[in-house]
């Protein structure tokens, strides 16, 4: 059964020594960050390219050979590809985890720096799944009959872009509680929030499919049919709660050596 | 003096084990030059990671809420597009201002949002309804907002208080909805002879570029009595529309401050 608690102290091993501390950079990590940015804007770029190229020429008819080469080949691939990622990394993830956290104040400074590249390319990959994939269904649907769950616009939201954001929020995750010393042995309720997002849309995307084949054949994208995904955008927002919790650290973190001292925001 | 507190500590001594208390008074930075520049990398990152985050939370949860009402020029009627889009809308401004102010006593947290809606909606509608689908960028340009969220942060930065902000801010948010977007509306609202028939631009525009899976090709909203009121309907419905707005933003507020709280599960299962 889940307690929730708050304030909660645990205890960490820390040796390390002031004069090693003095001389460690404290580094963003701007070329990884850079890097893994281009590398989301290429395959936005190519997703796109391939939407705007394949939709309307072999993406209106499912039943045609070319929908299953062009479309379904697709949905088989990404699939394949993100769930081996997910398989292959989360474990990783977990079993290269340090046993004994024992980093100084500016290691642990340097890996905020790391989650707040992590934010700034979950924001880009948030971008093109909630605003430019998400659109571009419901323009999609404006101007076309559907006959099948299985839409271009489908296949490249719903199969590629969410799912690729559901595991990068997970391997952040556990990224996040088995390197950071705060959240060792306790789990950041925000970030649970957030990271259940993506799959808190899972019945409203089964009731939706099932819903436009049985009664709703239209693509009113306000229509009740369609409010159940709007958990995903609220768990989001505890994106607040989580930054709070980051922040209220790393205002102590960036305090000066030798001054202020006084009651820890992180535990006020 | 907090080094030495580190060092002396019992904890540390008799164990070698630092409590999270103790670890968390050490701070990382030694140079002012150093502080100056980590500040300035929070920032740099923070904000526009931000921007990003927000603006594409808005376009979803504004789509799957308003959707229509606010993809089309011929649906931005007089009865449903002014009363649905600011009590939709007001939800990222009251979440991202308490972030805004709580923590940072910022007052752009509305400003901040709508920003980041207006500028995630124009992408959308350039790159997905005009360039994709196929439509008239005119026939799908977003409405504008910046000018309802900076009146939010103008009465909180002077009141201070969530109360007024909501009261009066919120209040002039879904009143003037209508107001501030009507310079875009207006040229969409001139009446043209059509087969015989008068229409608006914007009903043309709709009935010359089919929507396949929308109801109706050339919609009647103002049914019922609406009709009968005369002028009187968009005032009536933008009073109307400040009213739940305040509500809906005293809600998500309160939300807002929730998500803030420091909170941590201990055991799972």
């Amino acid at each position: 059964m889940a307690s929730v608690i708050q304030n909660q102290s645990i205890e960490i091993a820390q040796p390390h020594s002031d004069a090693a501390e003095a001389v460690e950079a404290v580094k963003f990590p701007w070329l990884t960050l850079t890097s893994l940015s281009l590398g989301l804007l290429l395959l936005a770029g190519f997703y796109r390219w391939y939407q705007n190229t394949y939709s309307f020429t072999v993406g209106l008819d499912y039943f045609e050979p070319e929908f299953q080469t062009y479309w379904m080949s697709l949905f088989w691939i990404q699939l394949i590809v993100i769930f081996s990622l997910g398989a292959f990394i989360v474990p990783y993830l977990w079993f290269t985890r340090e046993k004994v956290l024992d980093i100084s104040p500016r290691q642990e400074l340097s890996r905020y720096y790391i989650i707040l590249s992590i934010l700034s390319v979950g924001g880009l990959a948030l971008y093109f799944a909630l605003n430019l994939f998400t659109e571009a269904d419901a323009a999609w649907h404006q101007v076309t009959i559907r006959d099948t769950d299985f839409t271009p616009t489908h296949i490249v939201l719903f199969y590629a872009f969410i799912p690729l954001m559901a595991i990068g929020l997970i391997f952040s995750f556990v990224w996040i509680h088995t390197r950071m010393p705060d959240y060792v042995g306790r789990v950041s309720l925000p970030l649970a929030i957030l990271v259940a997002g993506p799959l808190l849309i899972g019945p409203n995307l089964g009731y939706n499919e099932w819903g436009h084949t049985f009664f709703y054949a239209e693509e009113l994208f306000g229509a009740p049919i369609h409010w159940g995904f709007v958990t995903l955008g609220w768990a989001f927002l505890a994106l607040s709660g989580f930054l709070y919790q980051c922040f209220a650290r790393m205002a102590r973190l960036t305090d000066l050596v030798g001054e202020n001292y006084l009651e820890d925001p992180i535990d006020r | 003096m907090g080094s030495s507190f580190v060092k002396d500590s019992p904890a540390d001594k008799e164990t070698g084990i630092y409590s999270r208390e103790i670890r968390h008074a050490r701070p990382a930075l030694i140079t002012l030059d150093e502080q100056i520049k980590a500040y300035r990398t929070i920032d740099y990152t923070t904000l526009p990671a931000l921007f990003l985050l927000f603006g594409g939370i808005s376009v979803f949860l504004f789509a799957l809420t308003v959707g229509d009402w606010d993809f089309w020029m011929d649906w931005r009627d007089r009865r449903w597009w002014p009363l649905v889009t600011p009590f939709s809308l007001i939800l990222l401004p009251a979440v991202l201002g308490v972030f805004m102010w709580n923590m940072f006593r910022l007052p752009i947290g509305a400003t901040f949002a709508v920003a980041s809606f207006l500028v995630a909606s124009w992408v959308s509608r350039i790159m997905n309804f005009h360039n994709f689908a196929g439509f008239p960028l005119n026939f799908v340009a977003p409405s504008t907002w910046i000018g309802l969220g900076i009146l939010i942060d103008i009465v909180l930065l002077i009141s201070k208080s969530w109360f007024a902000a909501g009261f009066i801010g919120a209040f002039l948010f879904g009143l003037l909805t209508y107001t501030i977007n009507w310079p875009i509306f207006a040229p969409y609202r001139i009446p043209v002879e059509y087969n015989d028939t008068m229409v608006s631009v914007a009903d043309l525009m709709g009935y010359m570029y089919i929507r396949t899976a929308i109801p109706e090709y050339v919609r009647i909203i103002e049914q019922s009595t609406l009709r009968t009121f005369g002028e009187a309907v968009t005032p009536l419905t933008a009073i109307f529309a400040g009213f739940i707005t305040i509500l809906h933003y005293y809600l998500w507020v309160w939300v807002g401050s929730k998500l803030m709280t420091n909170i941590w599960i201990r055991k799972v299962i």
